[in-house]
């Protein structure tokens, strides 16, 4: 096994290679070293935590459309979402979500039927659509590999839908959990970063394949649907 | 002249070390259930199976490496990248609705626009590819010390690296199995350091890919 020594305690006026400038800055004293020396063990071990956002580019689905014109709503709360953890020992994690979802949906409902809309109230939507989809996050979870023992980060992600009707009633009302996963090994030392937004992403086309085969069979909708179609 | 010699020699040993690697040992294996074949206007996938929580998935960039090799060299192949075929195809092939086995592909051809975009991609085989490469054993230790005079490191290293991987050919036109190709690697890696730590690193993964790579190449094309 490999072990690193790191022998700082030298004093400051020590013959330590480096230029005035780097005294000046005081990398040649204790604590200059001690902390860069701490930084770069920092980003060897990828602890310290992470800060990602979804990226916001999101396939159509490949499905059969349905004849509706649909309108869909996403709330202030939603498109602002960021989840704030704090781990003990592993830093400060965040997951900033909320960009995500315009993109997501649009694309999610482009695919699903053949109009969508964003409306900007669920109970009076404009007289010519169908519905009102109305999604929101419920509740975010995350594990790293250092938690679990295993290579993975983990996401999941609690939707809470509604589904309005073209005059403003309540027509359903059900729960989507979502879930994605990165191996760690797939990104080097940068893969608290790039691990955990692989693995948001990955929970967030997780969300949208499950709503896409998920939709048609939800007992109420299912119910719509038949009236409607 | 001393510094002459340091200055040619020098750059000379370094490239003359980098050269030198790990002893790597492959082995790959061919299991035939139908007959293959592909046309010029035919392309292929590589996919990596993703499973659900925590169990063991292939790495990115050997799914890359063995679609990057199979669509380069002698007897290329029309390669589709993993990332725009699932793409292409959301929401089929993401790791909640992907096919696990061959008997669930009519029912994914049932599906009128999955079988357009298929046609139109011109997909004839779906290469599924299983395994991972791991670290076997390792011994030895190795010291490294800064200090106000300078920085060393001395000791010696070795680990063995045991990869294992194997390639599930589906073709998508018959809906059926036509085989599987499985490629094993072992290497053993060295890091003597006295002073300077100088890795010799055995190419395990890389020597899998590039026989896995070629042997699904001659599977395919070899209509036997």
């Amino acid at each position: 096994m490999a072990s690193v020594t790191a022998m700082i305690g030298a004093p400051a006026n020590s013959t330590f290679a480096g230029s005035r400038e780097s005294s000046r800055y005081g990398l040649r004293s204790k604590a200059g070293r001690a902390a860069l020396l701490i930084a770069a063990v920092g980003v060897l071990t990828g602890c310290g935590g992470a800060s990602v956002a979804v990226p916001t580019s999101f396939p159509i689905p490949l499905v059969e459309k349905l004849p509706l014109k649909m309108g869909v709503y996403l709330n202030p709360e939603l498109l602002a979402y960021v989840h704030n953890e704090k781990l003990e020992s592993s830093g400060n994690w965040s997951i900033s979500l909320g960009d995500a979802q315009q993109p997501m949906f649009k694309n999610l409902l482009t695919g699903m039927f053949d109009q969508m809309e964003f409306v900007a109230d669920p109970q009076s939507p404009p007289a010519n659509l169908d519905g009102v989809l109305v999604p929101n996050i419920e509740e975010v979870q995350f594990s790293i590999p250092s938690q679990t023992r295993s290579d993975y980060y983990e996401v999941w992600i609690r939707y809470q839908f509604k589904l309005y009707s073209g005059d403003g009633q309540l027509l359903a009302d059900w729960p989507l959990t979502a879930y994605g996963k990165a191996n760690e090994r797939n990104y080097g030392m940068q893969s608290n970063q790039q691990g955990l937004q692989a693995a948001a992403l990955a929970a967030c086309r997780d969300a949208m394949a499950f709503f896409t085969i998920q939709f048609q069979g939800v007992p109420p909708v299912k119910d719509w649907l038949a009236a409607k179609l | 002249m001393t510094r002459y010699l340091r200055l040619t020699l020098l750059p000379l040993a370094m490239a003359a070390i980098a050269g030198l690697g790990g002893c790597v040992t492959s082995t790959v294996q061919e299991i035939r259930e139908s007959a293959t074949g592909m046309d010029a206007t035919d392309s292929i996938v590589v996919l990596g199976r993703r499973g659900r929580p925590r169990t063991g998935e292939t790495e990115l960039d050997f799914v890359s490496c063995v679609s990057r090799n199979m669509g380069s060299g002698s007897n290329r192949l029309n390669v589709i990248d993993e990332q725009t075929f699932t793409d292409a195809l959301f929401p089929w092939f993401e790791p909640r609705t992907a096919p696990v086995n061959t008997s669930d592909l009519p029912e994914l051809m049932a599906i009128p626009a999955l079988t357009a975009r298929l046609d139109e991609l011109g997909l004839r085989y779906l290469i599924w590819v299983q395994g991972s490469t791991k670290r076997t054993e390792s011994a030895g230790s190795l010291t490294c010390t800064i200090t106000p005079g300078g920085a060393g490191c001395f000791g010696f290293l070795t680990w063995e690296k045991d990869s294992s991987y194997e390639a599930s050919v589906w073709d998508v036109r018959n809906g059926i199995s036509a085989g599987k190709v499985s490629s094993d690697a072992t290497g053993t890696s060295y890091m003597p350091a006295l002073i300077i730590p100088l890795p010799f690193i055995a190419p395990v993964r890389s020597s899998a890919c590039s026989s896995l790579a070629n042997q699904l190449k001659s599977f395919l094309i070899d209509e036997t």
